[in-house]
């Protein structure tokens, strides 16, 4: 347990030492809040124009239903959220292996007694950390707004789970990619094409059969997130993220046995 | 008999290889290499560049696996418990490879936790470490900020922290200026004799300094083994470095 919490603890210092971590840390929030206020003044001018259409002064009864805060700016902020942490995500996971393999440090690391599984695990620990502080961050300007709006903290913990549990699986695909290279540009890239080509199947229905469809529909990330963004949290969607990671780390174990044995 | 029962019959050797190969793809690295590393001694691992030396090291501590032949590293196969024999190892590796984003004595704190110190323990081994490699001035600034010999004694550090019985130093002065050099070699000096040193060099000057013994590695083969003077003071010393006539074994 203490050569994994020092590896924790080297990883965090290692991680907040560069400029890469705040980088992204202030990119995601600032994307995130630029879209966020760009909804929310449309909605508002959507509710002035309704207000204000009924010649008998400002009205908010003429207001539809459809015209909500929830729908016209939380919920395409959260998926744009989800777009975004496709993108940012594999920034982040890029060098956690593969600048170690680059610079020989990796050979330090297994010299230091800890064991491949340690040095794993600790390295997905702190990359979560990272995504769930990244979020969290990006986070703030969307729920404060929608919790004046009466959604409830159940519902937001709900959607922030779903987005939560979609980030760390973008991570997990990212430090797989990053485990098996010693390219960090190799890794970004490779990590940004498995996500993407994991995080939604429906485009490909019209050319496949019904069974091939339904199997990748369940493989798919982002139909995974849509029930957490209607404030339902499924055991089954939570156990998929789950699994989801725990392959991901499997997989990265897998590559220091294969550097073991290397051809 | 095992390896393992047969390195426990053999108490006094640190390191013992018999038959050792490792390949990559149609690359032999190693062939065949027999070798045993006394005890308490700085030995010397000898080879122009590609001669299988690093290889060797890899196979010691474990980070590769050999693709025929045994090895134990104090009585311990790494192949099936490196957590065994990297528990009494400190590894040197060439200048650079540190944690260039950490201060010295953090990098040290993380070493020494990584290897399970903790406590006023982690604390009295990082200060007697940083004093043995007179490393005061720059304990708390960053690794990379750092001239190769200050990084190079940093490496050091790290690797004696621990107490370990056997450490290897790949390289170490590689890069460095001659006063460094100078430097590195005398804190090694300081060493011999307390515990065993496998020094993996190309530089034969400093293999005569430090090494009581060496064996000297050729396109993979081991070509000559015993005391260094009598190996290096040899009229065809410089030959057993020159490539084979049968060119690097595939």
């Amino acid at each position: 347990m203490r050569p994994l919490l020092a590896l924790v603890r080297k990883e965090f210092q290692s991680l907040f030492g560069a400029p890469t971590a705040y980088l992204t840390l202030t990119m995601v929030a600032l994307v995130t809040a630029l879209i966020f206020f760009d909804h929310l003044r449309l909605y508002n001018q959507v509710l002035f124009l309704y207000a204000t259409s009924t010649m008998y002064g400002f009205d908010t009864d003429a207001v539809p239903d459809y015209v909500n805060l929830w729908d016209s700016v939380f919920f395409p902020v959260m998926e744009t959220l989800g777009l975004t942490l496709l993108g940012a995500v594999p920034l982040i996971t890029m060098r956690v292996f593969a600048e170690e393999r680059s610079r020989g440090t990796d050979e330090l690391l297994v010299t230091t007694n800890l064991t491949p599984t340690q040095i794993v695990l600790a390295k997905f620990l702190v990359t979560f950390a990272f995504i769930a502080l990244t979020l969290s961050v990006s986070f703030v300007y969307p729920a404060a707004a929608i919790e004046q709006g009466g959604l409830g903290m159940l519902h937001l913990s709900a959607v922030f789970s779903g987005l939560l549990l979609l980030g760390l699986a973008i991570g997990s695909v990212g430090l797989v990619c990053s485990a098996f290279t010693s390219s960090q540009l190799v890794a970004a890239v490779s990590g940004w094409a498995v996500a993407f080509v994991l995080w939604d199947f429906s485009w490909a229905n019209a050319f496949l059969d019904e069974g091939t469809a339904a199997f990748l529909e369940q493989v798919a990330l982002h139909p995974r997130f849509g029930s957490f963004s209607e404030g339902i949290v499924r055991l089954e969607n939570v156990v998929y993220f789950a699994a989801f990671a725990l392959v991901a780390m499997a997989l990265a174990r897998f590559s220091f046995d294969l550097r073991r044995v290397g051809a | 008999m095992n390896a393992a029962q047969q390195a426990q019959d053999e108490p006094d050797l640190a390191i013992r290889a018999r038959g050792l190969s490792r390949r990559f793809g149609p690359y032999l690295a190693l062939d065949a290499l027999d070798l045993d590393v006394p005890e308490r001694q700085t030995y010397g691992l000898l080879g122009a560049n590609g001669a299988g030396k690093t290889t060797f090291i890899r196979l010691v501590t474990g980070f590769l696996l050999p693709s025929a032949g045994s090895i134990t590293v104090q009585g311990r196969s790494p192949a099936t418990d490196p957590s065994a024999v990297q528990a009494g190892l400190g590894f040197v590796m060439e200048t650079s490879r540190l944690y260039e984003e950490l201060r010295v004595r953090a990098f040290l704190r993380f070493c020494g936790g990584a290897r399970s110190l903790a406590g006023a323990e982690l604390d009295t081994a990082i200060d007697a470490s940083i004093e043995r490699f007179r490393l005061e001035p720059v304990a708390d600034r960053l690794i990379g900020n750092l001239s190769k010999g200050y990084q190079q004694r940093v490496s050091l550090a790290q690797a004696f922290l621990h107490d370990p019985p056997l450490v290897i130093v790949d390289e170490p002065t590689s890069g460095l200026d001659p006063v460094q050099q100078n430097e590195v070699q005398e804190l090694l000096l300081g060493m011999r004799g307390s515990r065993t040193i496998l020094l993996c060099t190309h530089d034969l000057h400093e293999a005569r300094s430090l090494a009581s013994r060496v064996a000297v590695l050729n396109a993979g083969r081991l070509v000559a083994e015993g005391d260094t003077a009598e190996i290096l003071g040899r009229d065809d010393a410089l030959s057993l470095f020159r490539e084979l006539p049968g060119g690097s074994p595939t």
